[in-house]
């Protein structure tokens, strides 16, 4: 089943598109009608307008999901399912054709050669006046402006038609002729075509590993591949020929000669090192620069014009082959189109780096597995379950063995015949370690309550302490002017600055990412509570004072109340703070965790994973939203009402 | 005209521009990730512009601090050559459909060295004694592979062990504080802090003996290799004249530790560890028929592969390539 519908995830997707292009079509229509209705009896600024209107809920949703189904190429993916692989044919011609065209200007301004010669000849000029005279003698002298001079005219040489080799000119010509006869193959009827049979057997599209598998599907995909293999062969040929004319050849054997006999120096010449260092470095220079030309791979400029103009025909006939395919790539491919790689063809731009939607779904549900046997759950955890929780344990984490150690008398040793009797002090240090059997309660378990236990505890922290810290700031003059200093000169480090001192402080366990969340929440619950308690109406308070309330009882019934939707909206924000500082505080020594998931997943650059993890963190944080805006509306109903 | 609308003109045809004019720019200058405090003698030839006299194109290098970052830059189109990629990145980046290939052994290595807290008494006769401890290894990384082949090698089961996911500084510290058994570590200044704690579990002749080695990698995207192989040809010859000049000499040292970032200490004994092969010698030990390149990278691509698909054997052989090595 799961995997019927894994291989189908591409009409599957079509179908969802499909409802989710009618639901917001339909809620628009809804949401138009309904505003139309109560436009006359609502009053601009009257809170009442903003209750209800799932129907833009709905449409603002179906909206993301669209343009997420867009840009992932999911919907190309559900539209056009064999689009991708024919793409991937004409990347191989054009992956084929790209040794032919970089000599050419297409794609670049110049030609090849002419970027050479302009580049080499510049560099001549360049080393024929920085010549340093005072390493050589004046022989070598005379010999390197000979050099420089040669490697000038074989420049010349190349670069003139009616110098240049006839070999090259033939060789232009096959070139040529095999090139327009690629272009003629690229318009032939590829109706007919079958697809190999291996071709066929291939993964579908983003199924498997292999992302767009190689192997053409289509007549023609089939038609195009087998096209690259022809124009392989022309760019082979093509980069095989030379441009040495009888001048040339003689120009290079007598440039390299002279080089040659430069390599040694004078023994006429005395030099240091340094002097021997300087003038090495400038016979290698020249060297060099005739090395980049002594191969003959610069021509006259109009030597490739033939060529040029069939590489031209190629791509035009190549644009007539794909047709249709040219639409459907500028219109659904947003990004950079399928890329050519040497076991596959890959999505480039946002279908790259933003999974499509059903494989996030593909790879939530492998993760969501809890049989960590066949290949559920990420590295040994699963995402969310449930075990048996030895009590035990929970007694060993609360007692430490240290108080065992203090008790008098000293633990047991192994008596004569190898056996070992414990003593009370050997079981009471078994119990303190929790090897003892308590029984067991049902526990969640994995990567997602894994965080939420950090969030949850650190929030708890945050109230219990943070709440009357805020709200005694608020009232007492002691408090504020004490803890104000403190509290305002932590609350702006980033949280990320304190976490290379937790690991020291509270080592590798829960404790120092529960410390971590706990002082994010601590600071933004005192400020809230405070604002909240110094916002409290001075005429209220002197009321009750006056009706002859004791300050407990101002706290607790005037004080406390009017605190309330400010100390709600401090946990909001709060709880928002440390999901986005989980990722932080499990990066410090990560085993489990949505936040070590995603730092696992970087470092492969897995983007479904990351997808998949932030989508997680983001519908937890919506899940804790909607429970607090659901106490809010319970605890302080009269919110807004005053 | 108005001057608003000139304004509007005068940037978009900036922007046009500045889109064409990086859209020419591959010809005439070729990008290059390295790595700061990996230091090596090529180092030389990049501040002495070697490269750029040798190849005559403009040479732009780009410091990254992982491999992986290199892989989305190579992929962005930002850079054309990465000079000592991690194996591990290059082999998860091929794992991902990444249009890469590898040419050339940048560096070899000594395999990362897992540390054990001293006070554990635990060595490489005792090392079944770390089953059900904790370990703080970078996950996905080159030492997590040596960790790994360490880990089979002296026979450790580490489905027992708790291993938690620590950068190689933080990992230093946990066994510095005893959290963690064993510590498995990169680069020079966290290994310097962890042995002041630790021993390294495996002795360099124990790892040898094993087997367990590393290299970094010379890796191209294959639009680079296709449309330039005359540079790159180039590169790796340079490469090689600059590893053939290094005499280890002080001023030579300088020079690289300079350019590396790091001081003339740390920058000799990182040194003293690596080996750069020649091009002969990468192309009868490590590209050629059996070569290392290959084996190491489908046993890395083996320990790195997700359950399921991906064939190793069958496709990281064929982004391996020693054609460009002359």
């Amino acid at each position: 089943m799961f995997d019927w519908i894994s291989d189908n995830r591409a009409s599957i997707a079509l179908v969802i598109i499909i409802g989710l292009a009618v639901v917001f079509v339909f809620s628009i229509f809804v949401g138009v009608k309904q505003t139309g209705l109560r436009a006359k009896d609502e009053v601009f600024g009257d809170p009442e307008r903003t209750k209800g209107g799932w129907y833009w809920a709905l449409c603002g949703v179906s909206a993301l999901l669209l343009v997420w189904f867009y840009y992932s190429w999911g919907a190309a993916r559900a539209v056009f399912p064999t689009a991708a692989n024919e793409l991937c044919q004409v990347a191989k011609v054009e992956e084929a054709m790209s040794p032919i065209s970089a000599a050419l200007p297409v794609g670049s301004r110049y030609l090849k050669s002419t970027t050479l010669v302009v580049r080499n000849a510049a560099q001549v000029d360049k080393l024929a006046v920085s010549m340093p005279a005072e390493v050589f003698t004046l022989r070598e002298q005379a010999k390197l402006t000979l050099a420089v001079a040669q490697i000038k005219d074989l420049l010349a040489v190349l670069s003139s038609p009616a110098l240049s080799d006839p070999a090259a000119k033939s060789a232009f010509l096959a070139v040529e002729v095999s090139l327009r006869d690629v272009a003629k193959r690229l318009q032939a009827d590829y109706r007919e075509l079958q697809p190999q049979k291996e071709a066929l057997q291939q993964p579908k599209w983003g199924t498997s590993e292999v992302e767009i598998p190689l192997l053409p599907v289509t007549g023609k995909g089939v038609l195009l591949d087998s096209v690259t293999q022809d124009v392989q062969e022309v760019a082979k040929a093509f980069l095989k020929v030379r441009n040495i004319s009888p001048q040339a050849k003689q120009l290079i054997a007598d440039t390299k000669e002279i080089l040659k006999e430069l390599k040694t120096p004078d023994p006429l010449m005395q030099l240091d090192e340094a002097g021997e260092g300087t003038r090495n470095a400038y016979v290698k220079a020249v060297d060099r620069i005739f090395k980049r030309i002594d191969d003959g791979t610069i021509f006259p400029a109009q030597a490739m014009d033939g060529v040029h103009f069939a590489v031209n025909e190629v791509f035009a006939s190549l644009a007539v082959a794909k047709g249709g395919l040219s639409v459907v790539e500028s219109l659904f491919f947003p990004g950079h189109g399928v890329v050519k790689s040497r076991t596959q063809c890959t999505e480039q731009g946002s279908g790259r780096w933003l999974p499509k939607p059903t494989d996030v779904i593909a790879t939530f549900s492998t993760l969501a597995n809890p049989d960590l046997e066949s290949g559920g759950g990420y590295k040994g955890t699963t995402l969310l379950w449930w075990k048996w929780l030895p009590i035990a344990d929970v007694v060993a984490f609360l007692m430490p063995d240290g108080l065992v150690d203090m008790l008098p008398g000293s633990y047991g040793t192994h008596g004569d015949s190898g056996e070992f009797k414990p003593n009370y002090k050997d079981r009471l240090l078994a119990f303190a370690q929790g090897d003892v059997n308590l029984g067991s309660v049902p526990m969640l378990d994995g990567h997602i309550w894994d965080s939420l236990f950090r969030v949850l505890v650190a929030m708890g922290f945050g109230i219990l302490v943070g709440v009357p810290l805020g709200i005694y700031m608020g009232v007492s003059r002691f408090f504020k002017s004490f803890f104000d200093p403190l509290i305002e000169l932590y609350r702006p480090v980033p949280p990320l600055a304190w976490a290379p001192l937790i690991l020291t402080i509270f080592g590798i366990q829960d404790d120092g990412k529960i410390f971590l969340l706990f002082m994010v929440a601590f600071a933004i619950m005192v400020i809230s509570a405070r604002t909240g308690a110094s916002g409290t109406q001075l005429s209220k308070i002197r009321a009750s004072h006056s009706l002859g309330a004791t300050n407990g009882q101002i706290l607790r019934h005037v004080i406390l109340p009017n605190a309330m939707p400010e100390i709600l909206t401090g946990i909001r924000i709060a709880i928002g703070v440390c999901w986005g500082t989980l990722v932080a505080a499990e990066m410090l020594a990560g085993t489990t965790g949505i936040g070590f998931i995603e730092n696992v997943a970087r470092t492969v650059s897995d983007y479904e994973l990351i997808w998949v993890t932030i989508l997680i963190m983001g519908l937890l944080g919506l899940l804790f939203d909607l429970v607090m805006r659901w106490a809010i509306a319970k605890i302080i109903p009269w919110r807004g009402k005053g | 005209m108005n001057k608003t609308f000139k304004k509007y003109m005068a940037a978009s045809a900036i922007v046009i521009a500045g889109g064409i004019a990086s859209a020419a720019h591959a010809a005439d200058s070729v990008n290059v990730a390295f790595f700061l405090e990996w230091a090596t003698p090529n180092q030389i030839a990049k501040v002495d512009k070697a490269y750029d006299d040798a190849m005559g194109v403009d040479v732009n290098w780009t410091d990254f601090s992982t491999g992986v970052q290199m892989t989305e830059a190579m992929l962005a189109g930002d850079i054309d050559i990465a000079y000592s990629q991690g194996l591990a990145p290059f082999v998860t980046a091929i794992q991902q459909g990444a249009p890469l290939k590898m040419v050339s052994v940048a560096v070899v290595y000594e395999a990362n060295d897992c540390f054990v807290n001293d006070t554990l008494g635990i060595t490489s006769a005792n090392a079944s004694e770390l089953e059900g401890q904790t370990v703080a290894v970078p996950l996905n990384t080159m030492a997590d592979f040596s960790f790994r082949k360490q880990m089979a090698a002296l026979d450790v089961d580490i489905s027992t062990m708790t291993i938690v996911d620590q950068a190689p500084a933080d990992g230093a510290v946990s066994l510095a504080d005893g959290s963690v058994a064993m510590a498995c570590i990169f680069g020079g200044a966290s290994a310097k802090a962890a042995g002041e704690v630790g021993t390294p579990i495996m002795s360099s002749q124990e790892k040898t003996d094993a087997g367990i080695g590393s290299f970094d990698v010379v890796s191209v995207t294959e639009k680079f290799a296709t449309e330039n192989p005359d540079l790159l040809r180039t590169f790796l010859q340079v490469t090689e004249e600059a590893n053939q000049a290094w005499k280890g000499k002080t001023l030579q040292i300088k020079k690289v530790s300079a350019d590396a970032g790091m001081d003339f200490e740390t920058t000799k004994d990182q040194m003293a560890g690596f080996i750069f092969p020649t091009i002969a010698e990468q192309q009868s030990g490590y590209f050629g028929e059996d070569g290392v390149a290959v084996s190491a990278a489908e046993s890395l691509g083996l320990v790195f592969k997700k359950p399921g698909a991906w064939n190793v054997d069958e496709k990281i052989a064929k982004v391996i390539t020693g054609e460009f090595l002359e």
